[in-house]
């Protein structure tokens, strides 16, 4: 039945997608589409053909090695990010005064958009993976810091008296409530994160890489090879979609008391652990 | 015992609080001017990677006013980024609207909803400079392409919000779908839908300069590259410090604006709003 | 006033059937048979008050004499019409408030009128008219956060007053008040109730509050919703607090209470 279902909006979907592809191919081939602008979807399926399954070598590797290095830089980038900004968030957290006087200034460097520091960065880090992997750290760390703040600082009299009344130490009372409590903000917090370490780390391969999605996108863009560039564009969709999705799964798996499935589930199975312990 | 992350910050007032962020301000500044005179074996170095903050405010004073090379590139990314802002904010909330109020429209763009929000679209900025050039019109549109999300995301969350009862209440009372439309819907969702503004800001800003990264004619984006090019970093960070100051200021703005615009959140504008409209009906108390 | 009506307890008065209801049925989706076979007849004037523990179709009945819901099956009509949509000469008020946060309690109370039409001098005229009667004078350019939660349902009434209905369909509208704002907030809805000579439906779980306020009680029971009972209540008016504690009045809640425990 849910197989059944979901087996039908995929199609829909799909069907959807297959339409407007459709419509365009054929304006292409029949009315006046300028494809000098709009490439032709055939074409950029082609070139896509090309890319994954003919190995075409483009720069110094194929599409799997810059598909490749762009979710590594990501995934480093992404990985220093969350360490800084939730340590930053404990930190202000757990001290006013680093709250009060610290912290404001992480809200007003915010607002400079972090892309804006990308030729520095290039001139401090170089070409190489480094100068990627600090672009990502540095505009994917906000959220996390701001979200973890945010979450822990949930307001919770009753729960703190409940604690107090229960004897337990501050530790006990951070691991057992507070953390958890705050769960579902730091997870929105990551989700933030993993998809703004990847756009950091493809506006730094623009500007300047020799691995990497971006730099495929802006040697095709320059070269007015417009049905690379939507290759590398649908490439870069599919390496999103696998992103969101890994983040999305991990968010339903751990703050499972979002919804009533996951409740479910996780009632369920601490059920069967509880009569195979007994 | 006392678990004190949970209570919230105390207020203080301002005159309290205001010498001791200008007090560690001041180290920071100190701290940072030291480390370039006496933290690197080499000046060069040093000035490079922390340049000195009385140097930067040399570059400042000079951009701004000397020279006043900077007015040029901050008018045009501001231009950029707000022309984009509010193309992308139409687009969203016109997508938005529809969305609500159409079963069958919002079926249809879910799939490219999620294929959008998945997909990095600022990648495909050069895309847009290869087809629309090195001028204003690539970096708006790219700008109006990464900014059209959150005005999307936060007016079609806010529309579909809705209060059974208050939507009961108008049905009772005979009211049109478009009456209910503007007088509840509209109405609650402006908290979220000025949010989603100043995402779409937020992120239009990020838009534009990457697209003058890759290639423009004008703007901080190219101001910043060539300070960088030249290795003058005391002027890059002058730049940068100019893009922060007026992004500041702009946010400030917004903020002020959604605070007056939401003024029934806020107890004091509330008591200002209340006897204003008591003043206009000519009733006085 | 007061005087003249002593000594002569309401029998079932004498007005016209307003509202009438013929084994109406409400069935939602496939198996919730939230309603069955309801049997009512309401006549001008009448205050009736809908007593039930939770999920027994008091709601229902309520929305689907407000046109907000449709039968199943069955008949139900409104001065001789079948109910098919919100009527103007219906009313309604909601255990919220449902005040807009953006209005003053002036344009609050406004807004039915505004839906039909422009608003005139006269609507506003009649607005601060309503608010005087439910006790809101000098409250007019108040927020609805400027207000406690009982005047809130204050201003609630107004507007439902403002509607110019003379048919009040009224669910818990006090249920999410204290016992001491609540109790005041019944002896006005009866007073101007009495001064409006509407015919008011009032959905209530406390039995003392809705045998105080009624003509009659409707006792529902759950599993499916019927209305088990009707009880005729003739105390007469204006009633005081104090006959909560007669015997007469005692003897009618034990009838309540029978009536629900024996299903
Ligand atoms: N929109 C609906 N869809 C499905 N079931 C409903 C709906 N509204 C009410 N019900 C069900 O109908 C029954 C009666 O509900 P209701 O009239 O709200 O009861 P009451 O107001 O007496 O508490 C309940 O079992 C409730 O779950
Ligand atoms: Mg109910």
């Amino acid at each position: 039945m849910k197989l059944l279902s979901f087996l039908i909006s995929f199609a829909k979907y799909s069907l959807s997608f297959i339409f407007v592809l459709g419509l365009w191919e054929v304006y292409a081939r029949y009315g006046g589409l300028n494809e000098l602008f709009l490439p032709r979807p055939s074409k950029i399926g082609d070139k896509l053909y090309n890319l994954f399954f003919k190995f075409q070598i483009i720069e110094q590797g194929t599409i799997y090695w810059h598909f490749f290095a762009t979710l590594a830089q990501m995934s480093i980038g992404f990985c220093y990010g969350i360490v800084i900004g939730n340590s930053l968030a404990v930190l202000a957290a757990f001290n006013e005064t680093f709250r009060r006087y610290i912290a404001p200034y992480a809200v007003v460097f915010n607002v400079t958009p972090g892309i804006a520091v990308l030729p520095l960065i290039i001139a401090w880090f170089g070409f190489g993976w480094e100068s990627k992997i600090a672009l990502a750290t540095l505009v994917c760390f906000f959220p996390p810091f701001i979200n973890t703040l945010t979450g822990l600082l949930k307001k919770n009299d009753e729960a703190i008296e409940l604690f107090q009344t229960i004897g337990a130490t501050q530790s006990q009372y951070f691991w057992k409530q507070q953390l958890p409590n705050a769960l579902p903000e730091i997870f929105a917090g990551l989700k933030l994160a993993i998809t703004t370490a990847l756009l950091g780390t493809i506006v730094a391969q623009f500007g300047s890489a020799t691995e990497g999605v971006g730099i495929l996108m802006q040697r095709f863009a320059f070269r007015l090879d417009m049905a690379g560039s939507f290759a590398s564009l649908v490439t870069m969709a599919i390496m999103g979609l696998l992103v969101f999705t890994i983040a999305e799964l991990l968010d339903r798996r751990i703050v499972f008391w979002r919804d009533t499935k996951g409740l479910e589930r996780v009632s369920k199975k601490k059920q069967r652990k509880l009569s195979t312990d007994g | 015992m006392s678990y004190s992350t949970t209570d919230q910050t105390k207020h203080i007032s301002i005159f309290r609080t205001l010498p001791v962020h200008l007090l560690i301000f001041a180290c920071l500044i100190i701290l940072w001017e030291m480390t370039n005179l006496y933290g690197f074996e080499d000046q060069i170095q040093a000035d490079m990677i922390a340049p000195r903050p009385t140097n930067i405010v040399l570059a400042m004073l000079d951009i701004f006013i000397i020279d006043q090379t900077v007015w040029k590139h901050l008018i045009s990314t501001f231009k950029k980024a707000l022309l984009g802002a509010s193309i992308g904010t139409a687009i969203g909330m016109g997508l938005a609207i529809s969305a609500t109020l159409s079963v069958t429209f919002r079926k249809y763009i879910k799939p490219w909803i999620i294929l959008m929000e998945a997909t990095p679209r600022i990648a495909v900025g050069p895309i847009f400079v290869a087809l629309l050039g090195f001028g204003l019109w690539a970096a708006v549109a790219l700008a109006a392409l990464v900014a059209f999300f959150g005005p999307f995301v936060n007016t079609f969350q806010g529309l579909m919000e809705i209060d059974e009862e208050a939507e009961e209440m108008f049905r009772s009372l005979g009211a049109s779908k478009f009456q209910t439309f503007w007088k509840l819907r509209f109405a609650s969702a402006m908290e979220l839908i000025s949010a989603g503004w100043k995402l779409a800001t937020a992120s239009a800003f990020g838009g534009a300069l990457v697209a003058e990264f890759i290639q423009a004619s004008e703007g901080m984006g190219v101001l910043i590259s060539q300070y960088v090019i030249m290795i003058t970093m005391d002027y890059a960070f002058a730049a940068l410090l100019s893009v922060t100051l007026f992004g500041f200021i702009l946010f400030k703005i917004m903020d002020y604006v959604d605070y007056r615009l939401i003024f029934w959140k806020n107890d004091l504008l509330l008591l200002r709003e209340s006897e204003k409209r008591r003043k206009k009906a000519g009733i006085v108390q | 006033m007061a005087a003249t009506a002593k000594k002569k307890p309401k029998q079932s008065p004498s007005g016209q059937t307003v509202i009438e209801g013929n084994s109406v049925t409400k069935v939602f989706g496939e198996t919730v048979t939230a309603l069955e076979g309801a049997d009512f007849n309401i006549r001008s004037g009448e205050f009736i008050s809908l007593v039930g523990p939770s999920g027994c179709g008091k709601s229902t009945l309520l929305r689907l004499v407000a046109g907000l819901i449709e039968k199943t099956s069955g008949d139900l009509t409104v001065n001789d019409e079948e109910v098919t949509k919100p009527r103007t000469d219906i009313g309604m008020m909601f255990q919220k408030a449902v005040l807009l946060d953006w209005r003053t309690a002036i344009e609050n109370v406004l807004l039915p009128s505004e839906i039909q039409h422009r608003i005139t001098q006269d609507d506003k005229q009649k607005a601060m008219a309503s608010l005087d009667l439910v006790g809101l004078k000098g409250f007019e350019f108040h927020f609805p956060k400027q207000l406690s939660g009982g005047m809130q349902q204050r201003v609630a009434l107004a507007r439902l007053i403002q509607t110019g209905a003379n048919i009040m369909l009224m669910d818990e509208p006090f249920g999410a008040l204290d016992e001491f704002t609540r109790e005041r907030l019944n002896v006005e809805l009866m007073r101007i109730v009495g001064e409006l000579k509407a015919t008011t439906l009032f959905v209530t779980h406390n039995i003392q509050e809705a045998i105080y306020l009624a003509d009659r009680v409707l006792v529902m029971t759950p599993r499916p919703g019927r209305i088990a009972k009707i009880i005729d209540v003739n105390f007469e008016r204006p009633r005081d607090i104090s006959i909560q504690t007669s015997r007469e009045f005692n003897i009618i809640v034990e009838e309540v209470r029978d009536t629900l425990g024996s299903h």
